[in-house]
């Protein structure tokens, strides 16, 4: 096993450094925190120094590096107090990439290209949660024309995004209760009339929106549709395992980043005389943590590795994205220990990691599905 | 215009460990471009990116020169080619001896308009070698240039000097040394660092550039960290000019 990186590797961590170091100081993270504002500051640098291509493929102007390339990219972000959501859009638009129609494929990349968010993810709707197939919105066609009508929720960048990738299924096909084929995905402008955007207020992940979304007889047109009429849900499954990891690696390295803080405030705070590290209680916890760090770093890059070598990950993927949602909030948890009192203020970033990574256990999949989509296929495998 | 800028590997300042007898150890360090100099780098690459031309890099060191990171470190960062001398002889080189293979190379390296180096190397930065390297090569020499702007066979360059600009017309060729402020280097991105593993790399030892058998002619006996002081544990009170004249009366006492 070499565990090395390539000098390319360390030269691109390197350059993500030196762009941090100018560009994502931790005051300007709080500023943004503290203001609910997106940090445009840095997805600008990140995007003027080529990481928004960065995995895109070379016919679409982007510099494409292996998915471990990708996941190391994300863990650097948030190790330094980055915002997970300034990385990895080139994974959410290989769907779009995939299935999309020129025109789609063209507005995807103009985005892309300028740094921003090129649409939103259009499935979460209040009924339909972990249970994708719940999905209630609907299109109709009228007079050469496609009407959506549908209550999305949980919408994240839709105060920002042009477009939604929007699930639906055919108003004239309601009872269909097949699964699979029910569903298709359609290229929303999200300043169509008839949409309606409404900000959740969160607990943490203050510097991106998340919306309710409220689509009334929006029209698009036949031109609109994503893919294949009714492979919504195919289309979908693609590229989902490399999301989940990469969403793994963002804790990992939130988790990096809480454990740095702490490792060093122990070294420092003295009390009863002596630094708190000295103290086996505050060691012990140290130590802990180290072991989910290292675990986790293993689960991230051995599927990462696994991608790259074309082997499947269906159970690896799952078992990370969980492992790494627990286990990251857990350490982070144990840094706000370790940290006392200021921990739990907004004068360290310890407190916004708290907040920021507990909703990993949620969103892409509950730690509850990835039992389900994994406990299945292992059990599979010893039948 | 045909640059070419010149550049140092120097220890990490934070990987140095200051051992028990004061001196200094660079055994865990990692190696890296001097700072200054990638002010340099990005001074060339503005101007050919300006006037056209071709930026061209070049070091001379020992051993350290070999990692091959850092070498495609300095070619991510825009030049075309890279040029190294690399002798054993040239451990812990002085400034004299580093501008004698600095002009042996660039004279074998041929033809040249501009020579760029940084303000000084971010380890010793005894701002020597651009003085020296222009004296050696016969041909205009200037430091502490903060502004370039190329006009054909000229440039016109720009001097802070406290309140006041000064402005320089400098034919060429020449050698310049930029300060930190003529600009903010470039970060490579991953199409320039896979690109740098393709760009041509020149390596010679002190024959090739007809300087065998060369030798520093300065050593250094010791370098040693400041001893560890006792705090003072003094405290001045108050915000007055009397008060800050009095910590400031104090600190001199200390120093003299
Ligand atoms: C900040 C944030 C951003 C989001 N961004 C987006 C977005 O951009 N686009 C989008 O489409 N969605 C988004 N989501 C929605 C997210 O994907 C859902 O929250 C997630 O899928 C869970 O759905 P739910 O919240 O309705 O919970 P539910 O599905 O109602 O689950 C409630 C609980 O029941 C458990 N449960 C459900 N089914 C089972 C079962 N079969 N067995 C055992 N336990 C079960 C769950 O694990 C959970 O613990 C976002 C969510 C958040 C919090």
């Amino acid at each position: 096993m070499d565990f090395r990186l390539t000098e390319e590797q360390e030269l691109l961590l390197e350059s993500l450094r030196e762009i941090m170091a100018r560009d994502c100081t931790e005051e300007y993270m709080k500023e943004c925190n503290e203001k609910g504002e997106y940090p445009t500051r840095f997805i600008n640098a990140l995007s003027e120094n080529g990481f928004g291509l960065l995995g895109v493929p070379e016919e679409h102007d982007g510099t494409p590096v292996d998915t471990m390339t990708m996941m190391l990219v994300a863990e650097e972000i948030t190790k330094n107090g980055g915002p997970h959501f300034a990385f990895g859009q080139a994974l959410s638009i290989v769907d779009m990439l995939e299935f999309g129609s020129e025109e789609q494929i063209a507005d995807t990349m103009r985005a892309v290209k300028a740094g921003e968010v090129a649409f939103v993810l259009g499935f979460t709707e209040p009924q339909a949660g972990s249970d994708s197939s719940a999905i209630a919105t609907t299109y109709t066609r009228k007079n050469g024309k496609v009407y959506i009508n549908g209550h999305k929720t949980f919408m994240s960048n839709a105060l920002r995004a042009p477009y939604m990738l929007c699930m639906a299924r055919n108003a004239d096909d309601a009872g269909n209760p097949d699964k699979m084929n029910a569903f298709s995905m359609w290229w929303v402008p999200m300043s169509a009339p008839g949409i309606k955007v409404e900000r959740l207020h969160k607990i943490g992940w203050h510097m991106m929106d998340t919306c309710e979304v409220y689509l009334e007889n929006v029209e698009i047109e036949e031109k609109d549709l994503v893919g294949v009429e009714g492979n919504g849900f195919k289309q979908v499954l693609i590229n989902f395992e490399v999301e989940r990891l990469l969403m793994a690696a963002s804790v990992l390295g939130m988790a990096e980043c809480a454990f740095e803080d702490a490792a060093r405030y122990a070294n420092q705070r003295v009390q009863f005389g002596k630094p708190i590290g000295t103290f086996q209680l505050i060691q012990e916890k140290i130590t802990y943590m180290k072991i989910k760090i290292e675990n986790m770093r293993n689960m991230v890059y051995r599927c990462a590795w696994e991608i790259d070598n074309k082997m499947p990950v269906q159970i690896s993927s799952a078992l990370a994205k969980l492992y790494c949602a627990q286990s990251s909030f857990e350490v982070i948890d144990d840094a706000m220990q370790i940290m006392g009192g200021i921990g739990y203020t907004t004068d360290t970033r310890i407190s916004r990691l708290w907040l920021d990574s507990r909703v990993f256990r949620i969103g892409g999949g509950t730690d509850e599905v990835m039992i389900h989509a994994a406990g299945r296929a292992i059990l599979k495998q010893y039948k | 215009m045909n640059i070419i800028t010149c550049y140092k590997i120097v220890p990490e300042e934070q990987d140095i460990v200051v051992l028990p007898d004061r001196s200094l150890s660079f055994a865990r360090a990692e190696w890296k471009i001097g700072q200054y100099d990638l002010n340099a780098i990005e001074a060339g690459m503005q101007i050919v990116e300006a006037a056209g031309g071709k930026v061209s890099a070049l070091s001379v060191g020992d051993k350290q020169l070999e990692n091959s990171k850092l070498k495609k470190g300095v070619l991510s960062r825009g030049p075309e080619d890279l040029y190294l001398v690399m002798d054993e002889q040239l451990e812990n080189s002085d400034t004299f001896l580093t501008a004698q293979v600095l002009t042996a190379a660039i004279r074998k390296i041929g033809e040249f308009d501009l020579v760029i180096c940084g303000e000084g190397s971010s380890d010793l930065y005894a701002q020597q070698v651009g003085a020296q390297l222009g004296e050696m090569l016969n041909i205009p020499t200037i430091n502490g240039i903060s502004k370039i702007t190329p006009e054909g066979n000229k440039i016109i360059a720009e001097r802070t000097l406290g309140n006041e600009i000064e402005v320089l017309e400098i034919s060429l060729p020449a050698v310049v040394s930029v300060t930190t402020d003529i600009n903010l280097p470039r970060i490579p991105s991953m199409k320039n660092i896979l690109a740098a593993g393709k760009k041509p790399i020149i390596e010679w030892d002190l024959s090739a550039v007809g300087l065998q058998g060369v030798t520093k002619q300065t050593e250094v006996i010791s370098t040693l960290a400041p001893e560890n002081v006792e705090r003072k544990k003094v405290i001045f009170e108050g915000e007055s000019e009397e008060v800050i004249q009095k910590l400031f009366e104090s600190i001199r006492k200390e120093l003299l």
